[in-house]
């Protein structure tokens, strides 16, 4: 496997606060990777930097070996990078389809078939498909996170990067969600990066963890070795010695 | 009947009914409120183009009816330039104008285009006043040639121009184009998040706006053969917002409505002389109040339910 995404000492302020400190990591075509950390490690400003929604101010990040520096968000979507928000955000007042369908146009996707019948197809792959003629306004929240994804997959990305895909999702909502993303990523063969600070959904789903603490990645490896990384339990436990908090380390972040 | 079959017929119908007002009524009087109140139509479609899809506000679509009337001012008074140019160089005129403003503030979130659109028509009004030597100041630019002599001729032209203008902008309102622009009111974000220029797109319909309501400025022009200040002023702007909301933002064909409407109300309310402006101002809580959607739009969505 080759990498898709190259991230080097990426840095970040925001005021006095270091948000991003020299983050580093690289991911491969085809892999899942998740990003872990307590509330305010800084997953979604890295996710806002790699997207363009946020610039940064030094590192590179390479995405196919072409820097994606500088790029507006938009671009960033065309040259294959899709993302999700934390809190769905859907286009008020228009239809299921209607969202996916603008997708659907721009410019990476537009020459795929037509937007009406792909965004169709795309609804009925993510289990959305007999909803399209309701309006997202009475869409309950579950759905919404179906939707957003939808539209990311619209534009047909190599790489999708998920916001906290399970948060807010009642239990019995969460497998379901999380056998999609399996299926997505076996079907589609699309490389999948997961923000997520409960550790129990995405132990199963991922090959690979990025820890992140206070902007700072404090550990990168296979989920069942990041769980019992003394960093990690520090980050989740605080810095007193809780003796067998490592052993536990599987329910951590499930409050 | 399909809805798209409907909607055909529906403006069948509206077209037949504008066509045969001049005869129905038979007064140069009727006819003349009528042909002020058809460049209104094409101003509020054109408004609605815009703020009504993407929901970015323009405060001062006077600037563009202005830009344009003046254009035909001064082609046609000071260059003898023959009054059928105007109906192309007014357009190009108010898509330059719109850029000026667009290009800056369309790439911010935030109220700057609103604002802009509102300073950009005032100061043109004032600079109107300020370059008297050129503009005619208050008293404006007078002697313009009509398009075709002929009030009745006249009202048919400013008809076609209409139905043209609600058409073309109605057929893109349904394309993706029109999907991308009311997506751009739901969310900027999660619309740039999907790979959408958000920019181009608001850019790109606010020249479209501009260029109709250009159009509409030229028409109007040639047709009170004067251009004044008063083209650029604000409250211009604010009615044609009010139209809008009456009609029912976001259809094209309901700011027609709203925009003839209107019209007609305040001419029928004549009777009240002075306090003319008390009952109209009544009647509009009343309608926007009442009927928060508007009211041509939803009375054409009802129609339709209930013929499918």
């Amino acid at each position: 496997m080759t990498a898709l995404l190259e991230v080097t000492d990426l840095n970040k302020h925001f005021g006095g606060l270091h948000a991003v400190q020299n983050v580093s990591f690289t991911l491969k075509a085809g892999s899942i990777t998740g990003m872990l950390g307590p509330n305010g490690a800084g997953k979604t400003t890295v996710f806002n930097l790699l997207t363009g929604f946020v610039p940064f101010e030094t590192g590179t990040i390479l995405f196919e070996g072409a820097p994606l520096a500088g790029l507006a968000p938009h671009r960033i979507v065309n040259r294959g990078v899709a993302r999700t928000f934390q809190l769905a955000r859907p286009f008020a007042g228009m239809t299921v389809l209607e969202n996916v369908e603008v997708a659907c146009l721009a410019p990476r996707a537009r020459h795929l078939g037509p937007p009406r019948s792909r965004a169709q197809a795309i609804l009925d792959l993510v289990g959305l498909g007999g909803k399209s003629a309701a309006t997202v306004d009475v869409l309950p929240y579950g759905d919404l996170r179906r939707l957003e994804i939808a539209r990311a997959l619209a534009t047909s990305p190599k790489l999708l990067l998920l916001d906290e895909p399970f948060a807010g999702l009642g239990t019995s909502e969460i497998e379901p969600l999380a056998n999609l993303i399996t299926e997505l990523h076996r079907s589609e063969g699309l490389a999948i990066f997961i923000i997520e600070h409960k550790l129990r959904e995405f132990m199963q789903l991922v090959h690979e963890v990025i820890a992140l603490d206070f902007g700072e990645v404090v550990a990168i490896g296979p989920p069942a070795e990041i769980v019992r990384h003394p960093r990690v339990v520090e980050a989740y436990i605080g810095r007193d010695d809780f003796g067998d908090a490592a052993a536990t380390g599987a329910g951590l972040g499930t409050a | 009947m399909t809805a798209f079959k409907l909607d055909w017929l529906g403006t069948l119908v509206a077209v037949a009914a504008l066509a045969a007002t001049p005869w129905l009524f038979g007064s140069s009087y009727v006819t003349g409120i009528m042909i002020v109140a058809l460049c209104f139509g094409i101003w509020a479609a054109s408004w609605d183009f815009m703020s009504g899809l993407t929901g970015r506000e323009n405060f001062g679509h006077s600037l563009f009816i202005g830009a344009g009337a003046y254009t035909a001012g001064f082609l046609n008074v000071n260059f003898g330039v023959n009054p059928w140019w105007s109906l192309l160089a007014a357009p190009l005129v108010a898509v330059l104008f719109s850029l000026v403003i667009g290009f800056p503030t369309l790439r911010l979130r935030g109220p700057y285009f609103a604002l802009a659109m509102l300073s950009g028509a005032a100061v043109m009004q004032n600079l109107t006043i300020i370059f008297s030597q050129y503009t005619g100041g208050q008293d404006g630019l007078n002697g313009l040639d009509p398009i075709i002599d002929s009030p009745l001729a006249y009202y048919y032209l400013t008809l076609a121009f209409l139905i043209a203008t609600a058409i073309i902008l109605r057929l893109v309102a349904n394309s993706p184009w029109g999907t991308i622009l009311r997506a751009i009111r739901g969310d900027e974000g999660s619309c740039q998040a999907a790979g959408i220029n958000v920019t181009f797109y608001k850019i790109a319909s606010l020249m479209v706006s501009a260029a109709f309501a250009g159009l509409g400025g030229a028409l109007y022009a040639h047709y009170q053969l004067q251009v004044g200040p008063d083209l650029f002023a604000i409250v211009l702007s604010i009615n044609i917002i009010i139209m809008v909301y009456v009609g029912g933002i976001g259809t094209i064909y309901g700011p027609v409505g709203g925009a003839l409407l209107l019209n007609l109300l305040t001419e029928s309310l004549r009777g009240f002389s002075e306090y003319r402006l008390w009952v109209y101002t009544l009647v509009l809580m009343l309608i926007l109040f009442f009927l928060p959607q508007g009211l041509i739009a939803p009375l054409w969505q009802r129609i339709r339910r209930m013929a499918s």
